[in-house]
């Protein structure tokens, strides 16, 4: 999988590397600001109500 | 055949270890994210309170009517000394997810802070800024303080922390505990989950209201 997306990326080494850091960081923000947000407010985690 | 399988394999491993950085960092959302993002609230609605309460408009300078409060909206500051000197939380109408990931919330349809009846409030034990994580500490004396534009109402905890089942709903009505009686005195009961992180069981805290001090103009609270 990740194998498979290197190869794709144009550029060499230095040119992929800086893809994916650029790949990881976008992932990882919307993971914080999106996906984990939502996530919280819909997982039965500390429920504090009562009745 | 071989090399397939040897490929499957590789590619269910690297979902597998990408599954696990993801709920690591859920994880790490729940414990430093949540807070973030309800102590942004939080000053905003320290900042919008302040605003309210400093306002010309004090003419309606109580809060009794329960149409005035609005799901998600901060009506409230309360401090419970036990938790220390700089424990403050706003507190909000509702008690939905979406209002505890921000702040403690009001039970709707409960009474409203200083009025006969039960006012009560739920907090997350864990997440969000661990607002009620000592509730299970309180004891009977212990001060809340619950700040509104008419004052600060102080209420003292009557007994130890109980634990009841989260269907519980008697610990809401207007007397606590007593579902029907009518009501004659100032209540307060503060929720939270037991244990930490689940929706097992809840910790109550019931108190009465013992004075208000009403607000001086031009002197912070």
């Amino acid at each position: 999988m990740y194998g498979w997306i290197w190869q794709r990326l144009p550029g060499g080494t230095a040119a992929r590397t800086v893809q994916v850091v650029v790949l990881l960081v976008a992932v990882g923000l919307a993971l914080w600001f999106l996906v984990y947000p939502w996530a919280s407010l819909h997982l039965p985690f500390d429920q504090a109500g009562v009745g | 055949m071989r090399v397939s399988v040897r490929l499957y394999l590789r590619i269910s491993g690297e979902i597998l270890i990408t599954l696990g950085v993801v709920v690591l960092g859920f994880m790490a959302y729940m414990y430093w994210g949540t807070a973030i993002r309800e102590g942004a609230a939080q000053r905003a609605f320290a900042g919008q309170l302040g605003q309210q309460w400093s306002g010309a408009n004090q003419s309606l300078a109580a809060l009794t009517n329960p149409a005035d409060l609005a799901l998600g909206k901060p009506f409230a500051l309360m401090r419970i000394p036990r938790f220390g000197a700089r424990w403050q939380f706003a507190v909000v109408q509702g008690t939905g997810l979406p209002q505890l990931a921000l702040a403690p919330g009001h039970v709707p349809g409960t009474a409203l802070p200083g009025m006969i009846g039960n006012f009560a409030v739920a907090g997350h034990r864990v997440t969000a800024g661990n607002p009620f994580w000592s509730l299970p500490s309180m004891r009977a004396g212990d001060v809340v303080d619950v700040e509104t534009i008419a004052g600060t109402y102080e209420y003292v905890v009557t007994g130890k922390p109980q634990w009841v089942a989260p269907g519980d709903s008697a610990v809401l009505a207007p007397v606590p505990g007593h579902p029907g009686q009518a009501p004659s005195r100032r209540m307060i009961t503060l929720i939270t989950c037991d244990p930490p992180w689940s929706g097992t069981s809840r910790v109550i805290v019931t108190g009465v209201l013992v004075r208000l001090l009403p607000r001086q103009q031009g002197i912070e609270g």
